[in-house]
């Protein structure tokens, strides 16, 4: 009965926390408070821009995953709800939209569709253009400004830059008020406009950063903590609080942290790490651990090419050393045949029972190409027979290494070759 | 009154005579003689005539002359003075009216059924104009319309006259000086509110002054229409109706208490918002003028007299919401073309056709798929011909209280003086170029025969060349304005918003006659008409200016597009003149011999600023605003001018630097300090330099701080492998290899090989070093994108990797 409802509450606790994770605006609600961060300066830009009825353009810059998009929202949100009908959104991202005709048709669509208007699919380009330069004159008598938000900023940069010229070119006529916020992961996106597009753009940029140490452990603290009102019951939500504070203070939780962020420091990762602690959640006691976050952390840390070398059988690992082996004789380029040749000299010298024939070899061949273990070195050559096109190994012998060593199956001959070679 | 008898026509007689002799002055329609004729057909006119309307001068002859209406009246907009012409008499009956010096509507025998549309029509001594505004009575047979006093009373005293009046700003009352408590000397400066509504406003209760027992309120022409007691119009336009009545569509003006959002407590008392309500009146209703001014006009009018009024939005009826008024801020429009007539309504309402057509739905051609589907298009807002119902649903339901009501601090005054949009009054350090720009096109159309021509301007962007023929052109517009130059065509065209370069054409074409046409069917109408063959639209022999922005991107394969514009003006009678402007000097030598013969006669270079003209810039644009330092200025133009000398640029580092004082400011607010010392509010250097900062220095060192741990170990790894083997790339085998022994020997937790591939994967998205796809795995190759140096710099001292400054 108390396991039962024990289960009943750890399973709304984890809903909650899970909902609470998949939600930008919550990850990013403590940046409303903090002061002179990238969202109260956008927030100032674009207040400022609606306010005082000028055009602004700014860049958002930083790699991906450190909270761009969601800080952009969330002053979106922000300003709609300070000024209602004052701001209309258009949004557009270089990966749907990169064609000009394309952009110019979707930003048409997207005006109709904030203002009630009909659309229509068949309108030329030009109309479009002409559509959007009224509706810009238009909406600056009527004291609304337009927001532009263009994602992916680097691929509108890409051809002749038609769309962003016509843009900031209407900015800066004076009945507009628009404002265009790019949003980019490239560092160099404006050196990528050409030079009259340049020269129109106002070149405000706002880096974003991955966070820090200190930073990242207040967003832990933000997301964990269970709150009175999160609807659980109130004992629950002392006992699990406790815990939590007592595992973040802990050393091992530190430690945790640190190699997190030595890999990667962006808010995303850390919120996928906690997904995962939250989703190995301890069912039976309802709180959540330290294995749960060792777990979480030696799920994010695998490596790939490791495991699938784990899972090679022995016919494949003695192809893979052969071609190691041919490549340490500084064989330039090797194809399946020379690999057989050297396999079979190593079967004659050696007389061990894994001696195959070529069309098996060939098919723990293929296997490895599947796996991209290993490839094919040249592009061409599609009319030529397989065994005849040079191979490349795509797996560093310091892998190969570390997986001969973790294989519990290999023969002790294999790892003699291997080791042999190198000390040869 | 008496308009349909006519033995009455002898007691109107004496009425009629003691103000005839002040009438006939001011009266030229009126016959003077024709009372003592009246016919039946006058008769059973008048009889469907409205109530009579209350005149502006006591006089109700009025009336009686209206009786009168001789067809001679059709010549309104000549006052004759002089008695009417003798044909005129007997010509009652005959519809064509043979006065002379009037435009006149050109189906004469139709007059009978058709409309007659005057510009001007002089009636019951006012002369009211297509474009005026109007009081027009909205109550009929109200008595309240015969009065119409000049002037208001006091509100205390309740007399007319007797000295100088000064009225309350809050409850449009007028005041005797002398009957204010206190007494004042002189109208004072500035707003003014009586002591009731001060006191009001203050909260106290006020009895306001009664009138004496048994005395009218009279109330003047702008207190009915605040009231909702009268209405006030723009007439639109003007007609005769077969009938002989006058009759004009206006357009109305609505008080604020009248919108669906009611009256807002920034409106002034005396705004009024034209409506996109058109009304067809007669212009009995009309009382007389008042003026509606926009917000420039009515600061300066101080003492435009009682009937003044405040119009700065529009209101759309059908959607209750408001914009501004477009021509509110005239800026002069270089696009359309100089020779347009001016409006002459006899020339374009021939055909009688309603001109409320823009409010009519497209008839249905037929009422098959495709037609629907066609229809549909067309009305959609974002074709060309639906366009227009789409913008009319644009406005916003109430007017934005900080539009109205901010004050504009000093920072943002400034900010709004440099921005790229505004319009400088003059183009200062440019004078030199726009006088030979001048030069040339006047040279080109002034003479008799104009000599087709071509410039090449050139110069870096930034550097003013299109603001200065865009400024020469205005001035050349008012010149024409002015009468002192002859009628010209002017076409602006942009390489870069071209769809494709032969779309110049189809562009050209439709500039000149106004159709669309496929640009093959314009390529050759133009061919055809700069060889003089036939020529196109109404102003055939104008000489026509085509202005060409970023010439470099009409080139094609073939170049025949550059070609072909550079041709025509080559050829005689073509009247062409053509203005290039690019950015690389030596465009015209990169072209085929051919064209380059052509173009590259006359250019103009646009050189970059040195700094003492950026700073002539930007002082200018900031006279008369104290937001900036001087230092600040002379080192933001300094820089710029060290770096490209772009116009652009400097403001916008300006605008920059405003808006970060303007930050700090709010910022400063915001958390309670009170920034009571000027200095705050001023750019200073600090802020220059932050913008400058901002602009040209890129974000990668600070991105290279904040990486992630290996992040940085790859970095430092690659330049060390870089510098070892002396390759401009390395493989990420050997980075790898690299990366992991150093973490060995330092005793760092080794991280696997499939991290540091997405790691170093992330740092090439973000263009911190080149890479090639992730899926070569270890053969990848990698560069750096930035200088060791700047990596040296970035990751020396970095706080969690001591040990990685040894490998530098």
């Amino acid at each position: 009965m108390v396991a039962a409802a024990a289960a009943s509450v750890a399973s709304q606790a984890q809903a909650v926390l899970r909902g609470r994770l998949c939600d930008p605006g919550f990850v990013h609600s403590a940046l409303r408070s903090s002061p002179d961060t990238n969202y109260s300066k956008l927030k100032y830009l674009v207040a400022s821009s609606v306010s005082e009825a000028c055009n602004n353009s700014v860049l958002l810059l930083g790699p991906r995953g450190c909270g761009k998009a969601a800080v952009v929202d969330m002053v979106l949100e922000d300003l709609k709800k300070e000024h209602p009908d004052a701001i209309s959104v258009i949004r557009l991202n270089g990966m749907l939209h990169s064609d000009d005709n394309c952009a110019t048709k979707e930003i048409a669509r997207q005006l109709c569709l904030e203002h009630q208007l009909s659309f229509s699919k068949m309108a030329s380009s030009d109309d479009n253009t002409e559509f959007i330069i009224d509706m810009l004159r238009e909406c600056g008598l009527a004291h609304k400004t337009i927001l532009f938000i263009l994602e992916e900023f680097d691929l509108f940069a890409q051809g002749k830059q038609r769309l962003l010229y016509s843009l900031l070119d209407a900015m800066q006529s004076l009945t507009s008020q628009a404002v265009v916020i790019g949003v980019s992961c490239r560092l160099d996106a404006d050196q990528l406009l050409e030079k009259r597009v340049r020269s129109r753009f106002s070149h405000r940029k706002l880096l974003f950063v991955p966070s820090s140490l200190e930073d990242t452990q207040r967003l832990v603290e933000h997301l964990l903590i269970l709150a009175k009102d999160s609807g659980l019951p109130a004992k629950y939500i002392t006992d699990y609080n406790s815990r939590l504070t007592n595992i973040f203070s802990d050393k091992k939780f530190k430690g945790i942290l640190n190699s997190l962020m030595d890999a990667d420091a962006t808010t995303s990762n850390i919120l996928r790490f906690l997904f995962r602690a939250v989703s190995y959640m301890d069912m039976e006691s309802g709180f959540l651990s330290m294995e749960s976050f060792l777990k979480a952390l030696s799920s994010l840390q695998r490596q790939p090419k490791m495991d699938s070398l784990q899972d090679l059988s022995i016919l494949e690992l003695y192809i893979l050393v052969c071609m190691h082996r041919l490549e340490d004789k500084e064989q330039s380029s090797y194809n399946f045949t020379s690999i057989m040749k050297e396999y079979r000299s190593i079967q004659d010298a050696y007389k061990t029972s894994d001696k195959y024939a070529s069309t098996v070899c060939f098919r723990a061949f293929e296997h490895l190409l599947d796996r991209e273990l290993i490839s094919f070195g040249d592009n061409r050559g599609r009319n030529q027979a397989l065994e005849y096109r040079p191979v490349k190994l795509l797996i560093s012998s310091r892998e190969l290494a570390q997986s001969l060593k973790l294989n519990t199956t290999c023969p002790a001959l294999l790892q003699k070759l291997f080791d042999r070679e190198r000390y040869m | 009154m008496d308009l349909s008898a006519t033995p009455s026509r002898s007691k109107s007689k004496p009425r009629s005579s003691p103000a005839k002799p002040i009438a006939a002055s001011a009266e030229p329609q009126m016959d003077p003689c024709t009372p003592s004729k009246p016919t039946p057909r006058r008769k059973s006119k008048s009889a469907t005539s409205p109530a009579p309307m209350s005149p502006v001068t006591p006089s109700t002859v009025r009336r009686s002359r209206r009786l009168l209406d001789t067809p001679t009246k059709a010549a309104p907009e000549v006052p004759v003075k002089a008695t009417p012409t003798p044909a005129a008499r007997g010509k009652r009956a005959a519809p064509s009216p043979k006065t002379p010096a009037q435009r006149e509507p050109k189906r004469q025998r139709r007059q009978r059924r058709k409309r007659a549309y005057y510009r001007k029509v002089v009636y019951d001594g006012g002369e009211f104009e297509v474009g005026d505004d109007v009081y027009v009575k909205r109550r009929e047979e109200s008595e309240s319309d015969a009065e119409d006093p000049e002037e208001e009373e006091c509100r205390v005293c309740f007399r007319a006259g007797g000295g100088v009046m000064v009225e309350c700003d809050a409850c449009l009352g007028g005041f005797h000086l002398r009957c204010v408590r206190p007494p004042l000397r002189r109208v004072p400066e500035g707003d003014w509110a009586c002591p009731y509504c001060e006191a009001e406003r203050a909260g106290k209760a006020v009895e306001r002054p009664r009138p004496p027992e048994g005395k009218r309120i009279v109330r003047t022409a702008k207190e009915k229409l605040l009231s909702s007691d009268l209405w006030a119009a723009r007439i639109e336009s003007l007609w005769r109706e077969p009938d002989g009545t006058f009759w004009a569509k206006v357009r109305w003006y609505i008080i604020p208490e009248e919108t669906a959002a009611g009256r807002q407590p920034h409106n002034l008392r005396r705004e009024l918002y034209r409506t996109n309500d058109l009304g067809d009146i007669e212009m009995e209703t009309i009382l007389r003028h008042c003026s509606v001014m926009c917000p420039k006009d009515f600061r300066d009018a101080n003492d435009g007299g009682d009937d003044v009024f405040y119009c700065e939005y529009e209101y759309d009826i059908h959607w209750h919401n408001f914009k501004r008024l477009a021509d509110i801020d005239d800026e002069p429009e270089t696009k359309e073309d100089p020779n347009d007539e001016p409006y002459n309504a006899g020339n374009d309402y021939n055909s009688g056709t309603d001109e409320d057509s823009e409010y009519d739905e497209e008839e249905e051609p037929k009422s098959c798929f495709s037609a629907r589907r066609n229809q549909s298009h067309e009305l959609a807002a974002n074709s060309r011909k639906g366009r227009i119902y789409g913008l009319q649903k644009i406005g916003i339901r109430k007017i934005p209280e900080h539009v109205r009501c901010h004050q504009k601090t000093e920072l943002e005054k400034a900010k709004a003086t440099l921005l790229l949009a505004t319009l400088p009054k003059s183009l200062p350090c440019r004078d030199k170029e726009m006088e030979e720009i001048s030069t040339f096109v006047k040279d080109a159309i002034c003479k008799d025969q104009c000599l087709g021509r071509c410039l090449y301007i050139h110069g870096v962007p930034g550097t003013g060349k299109t603001m200065s023929v865009l400024a020469v052109m205005r001035k050349l517009r008012s010149e024409f304005d002015s009468g002192t130059l002859k009628p010209y065509c002017f076409i602006e065209i942009n390489g870069l918003k071209l769809a494709s370069p032969e779309n110049i054409y189809k562009v050209i074409y439709e500039q000149l006659s106004g159709h669309r046409v496929g640009w093959k069917k314009a390529l050759h109408y133009l061919t055809e008409h700069f060889s003089g063959v036939s020529k196109i639209g109404k102003q055939a022999n104008q000489p026509i200016i085509l202005l060409i922005d970023e010439l470099d991107l009409l080139l094609t394969r073939n170049q025949s597009v550059l070609y072909n514009i550079l041709d025509w003006p080559t050829k005689p009678n073509s009247n062409l003149v053509v203005i290039g402007i690019a950015n690389t000097m030596d465009l015209p030598e990169k072209l085929l011999p051919r064209i380059s013969s052509r173009m590259g006669i006359q250019r103009l270079c646009f050189g970059p600023y040195n700094f003492r003209q950026l700073q002539e810039i930007i002082t200018s644009r900031l006279k008369g605003i104290d937001a900036f330092e001087e230092q600040a200025i002379e080192f933001a133009s300094r820089k710029v001018a060290a770096m490209s000398g772009d116009a652009r640029r400097a403001l916008e580092i300006c605008r920059r630097a405003a808006e970060f004082a303007d930050y700090r400011v709010k910022q400063s607010q915001q958390s309670g300090k009170t920034s009571a010392n000027k200095g705050d509010g001023v750019v200073c250097m600090g802020d220059i330099e932050a913008a400058i900062q901002e602009v040209f220095q890129a974000p990668h060192i600070q991105v290279m701080k904040n990486c992630p741990k290996f992040g940085k170990v790859i970095l430092v790894a690659m330049v060390h492998e870089l510098y070892k083997s002396g390759l401009g790339e390395v493989t990420f085998d050997k980075l790898a290899t690299t990366v992991l022994s150093w973490c060995q020997v330092n005793r760092e937790l080794l991280p696997g090989h499939d991290t540091l591939m997405k790691i170093c994967c992330k740092l090439g998205e973000s263009k911190v070093i080149l890479c090639e796809e992730g899926s070569k795995h270890k053969l990848q190759k990698l560069q750096l994108n930035y200088p060791s140096d700047d990596i040296t710099f970035a990751l020396k001292e970095s706080p969690d990797l001591p040990w990685l400054s040894k490998y530098l």
